[in-house]
């Protein structure tokens, strides 16, 4: 499937690679046991500019193809899933300022997302309201030319290091569902606001995940975004641009572990040959590499698809099936090439001290955030039967 | 300041030996699923040109002798930092021996406006012939400072360290030098950034034929070679474990000096 990549896409991604060998590879394990955020990884991608990759150029940023990012975050993930987030997330978290934001606005944050001087988050999930956001309660009330926030926000991806936050809140107190939400930018530091990571996650431990606790946190009405009630159409408008790069660190992830096992195979003795004669383990490799390639085919179709339809943050109406297509299975074909993966290497597989046993861990959360795959299930079902619910 | 760096697209060096395979027929390195890559040494020096351009102001020409596809070489080399970029294009010319490399490089170097400086790599990382940087000079009739690990302008010329057997030797030299480039821990080559990555790929790569050169055809193909390969083969390896019995630690060395002696490793 590379071969739908041109020469600067092949070009930046052979950069990626030698980046992510230098600089990730070789400390991704000790990230994951220590369950720590890599700050110093942040200035690595910020000055390599891979945190500026979504942002147009106009603002500062690289204004890269949707499939240049994809690349990029399947390359990344091929060493470490957490890492790929880094990327994924800054693109999610500032995906509603370009979908949503006004020209001033735009100029205001975006050059700061662009340089990686900042980190961004998305905060859409509440305690109460996961598969169903329509279903939030955090409020934001107008006084005079503020907002008054009060709610929590949980799971959030990169909430305790992010230096902005977009995040949805009901203005309407009256309202119910996908009606009444409205989006707002909150920097970090706005008193009222406080972010506490969540510690004790299965995988993705070097990823920052957090709880955003706002009480009575006041923000300009200068950084709502879109209009009043307008939200609930950015977050979906976001997310729907942002599942093929969740696909593409799925497809990494599962790729890592592929290439892995296929080295350990034809290593390990026994029986008096190389496990990899057995072709027990052949139908097992020839399946996973299948998937894979599938999974890619999907995923990279689904970014060319956003960027043809999504131009000037339009709602896609059919890319939105491939995108949700692409997440869905890229992520369950990575838990089950991983899963083989650790098979294959039999008792190791499970060890530590090889990399498959952490790579099947971060798998299991791609099949949940960004929209649970039964949730895009909905989605593709949807986008054939319109409004018709089942 | 002018500096020409000549470099080569290779087979990375640094996949797997499961990886690599040769055909033996064509006496060549297969390529198969590995990729190709600027060679080590030619990456160090770039990275001194580069430098030396960014501490004294410079233009950099990055030179190669290759078939289409070394142009991702030279997008590399443009992305660090180059300023312009040369593809003198010849199919199989990554097989050529030195003595016609050096010709047809000497030829489009002299079609450059005035170096001061020649960079090259002290060996490509593949054949490893090493001897490109010296008939280089040879051609074009000047110094070779040879196995630098760094350089400077001094005055109106350059001040070298020189890697040598017995020590570093400083040596000066006026402008117009051919220099072969070793690595050390100060000419690591540097990641280009995206941005770079994007840039390059906007400029103009040059590309220049054995005609563009005043060569004729012949004298840069294969047949102006006078070196032949005859075989080429990856050596076998045959490893056996034996622990070596005794009572005690002493019975146990002088059995182990006997295997020794047997097998007439000692
Ligand atoms: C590591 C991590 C990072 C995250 N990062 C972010 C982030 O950056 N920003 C953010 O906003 N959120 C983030 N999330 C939250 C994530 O998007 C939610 O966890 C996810 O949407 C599921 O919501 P829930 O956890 O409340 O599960 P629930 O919605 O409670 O789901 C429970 C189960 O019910 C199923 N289910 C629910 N509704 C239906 C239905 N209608 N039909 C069929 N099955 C259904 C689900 O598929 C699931 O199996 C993150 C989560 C994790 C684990």
């Amino acid at each position: 499937m590379d071969f739908l990549l041109n020469d600067e896409q092949r070009q930046i991604v052979e950069m990626v690679r030698e980046l992510a060998k230098e600089k990730v590879a070789p400390y991704a394990a000790q990230w994951d046991a220590e369950e720590r955020f890599p700050h110093e990884l942040v200035e690595v991608f910020a000055e390599a500019g891979l945190l500026g990759l979504a942002v147009p150029e106009e603002y500062g940023g690289l204004g890269a193809h949707p499939l240049t990012r994809v690349a990029v975050i399947e390359e990344l993930a091929k060493v470490d899933a957490s890492a790929a987030l880094l990327v994924a997330v800054q693109d999610l978290g500032m995906t509603p300022i370009l979908v949503g934001a006004s020209e001033e606005q735009k100029a205001r944050w975006l050059p700061k997302f662009a340089s990686g001087e900042w980190l961004s988050a998305f905060g859409l999930t509440e305690p109460g309201a996961g598969s169903d956001p329509g279903g939030m309660v955090m409020r934001a009330r107008r006084e005079g030319d503020e907002y008054v926030l009060n709610g929590t926000k949980i799971f959030i991806s990169n909430g305790s290091v992010a230096h902005g936050v977009t995040v949805f809140a009901r203005t309407d107190p009256d309202s119910r569902g996908p009606k009444g939400i409205t989006a707002f930018f909150v920097e970090k530091g706005t008193p009222g606001f406080t972010a506490v990571p969540m510690k004790g996650k299965l995988g993705l431990r070097a990823s920052d995940t957090a709880e955003l606790v706002f009480e009575n946190c006041r923000i300009p009405a200068a950084n709502r975004l879109g209009e009043e009630g307008e939200g609930f159409s950015i977050a979906m408008k976001t997310l729907d641009r942002s599942r093929p790069n969740i696909a593409a660190q799925a497809l990494g992830v599962a790729q890592g572990a592929f290439d892995y096992a296929l080295g350990y195979i034809q290593e390990r003795q026994q029986f008096g040959r190389p496990v990899a004669s057995f072709q027990g383990l052949q139908f097992m490799l020839a399946e996973m590499a299948t998937e894979i390639e599938a999974a890619r085919g999907l995923t990279y179709q689904a970014a060319i698809r956003v960027h043809e339809e999504g131009k000037d943050g339009a709602r896609l109406v059919t890319a939105n099936r491939y995108s949700a297509m692409a997440k869905m299975y890229a992520t369950d074909v990575a838990m089950r090439v991983t899963t083989d993966a650790v098979q294959l290497l039999g008792g190791y597989g499970i060890m530590r001290d090889y990399p498959v046993e952490r790579m099947m861990r971060d798998a299991k959360i791609f099949q949940i955030y960004e929209g649970t795959n039964q949730i895009q299930k909905i989605v593709i079902a949807r986008s054939f039967l319109g409004g018709a619910k089942g | 300041m002018h500096i020409a760096v000549c470099i080569k697209q290779i087979l990375d060096p640094e996949i797997s030996p499961r990886a690599f395979k040769i055909n033996r027929e064509a006496k060549l390195a297969e390529q198969a699923g590995a990729s190709l890559v600027i060679g080590p040494f030619d990456l160090n020096a770039l990275e001194v040109a580069i430098q030396l351009k960014e501490k004294h102001g410079a233009k950099v020409t990055v030179l190669t002798f290759g078939e289409e596809k070394a142009q991702d070489a030279l997008r590399r080399a443009l992305a660090m930092g180059a300023d312009e970029a040369v593809l003198v294009a010849g199919d199989g010319a990554a097989s050529r021996e030195p003595s016609v490399t050096a010709k047809v490089l000497a030829a489009a170097i002299r079609q450059l406006e005035p170096v001061d400086l020649v960079l090259c790599g002290r060996q490509s990382g593949e054949w490893d012939y090493g001897q490109v940087p010296g008939l280089l000079a040879e051609e074009l009739g000047l110094p070779l400072v040879p196995f630098v690990p760094r350089l400077d302008v001094s005055g109106d010329g350059f001040r070298l360290e020189r890697e040598s057997d017995a020590g570093n030797v400083v040596v000066e030299a006026p402008k117009g030098l051919v220099v072969s480039i070793t690595n050390a821990q100060d000419n690591n080559p540097r990641l280009p950034k995206v941005r770079d990555i994007m840039m390059a790929n906007r400029k103009p790569i040059k590309k220049l034929g054995a005609a563009d050169l005043g060569l004729d055809e012949a004298s840069a193909s294969a047949s102006a070679g006078r070196l032949e390969v005859l075989d080429l083969f990856i050596p076998e390896v045959d490893s056996e474990c034996e622990f070596v019995e005794g009572d005690d630690g002493a019975e146990k060395a002088a059995n182990l000096v006997k295997k020794l002696l047997e097998r007439k490793v000692i």
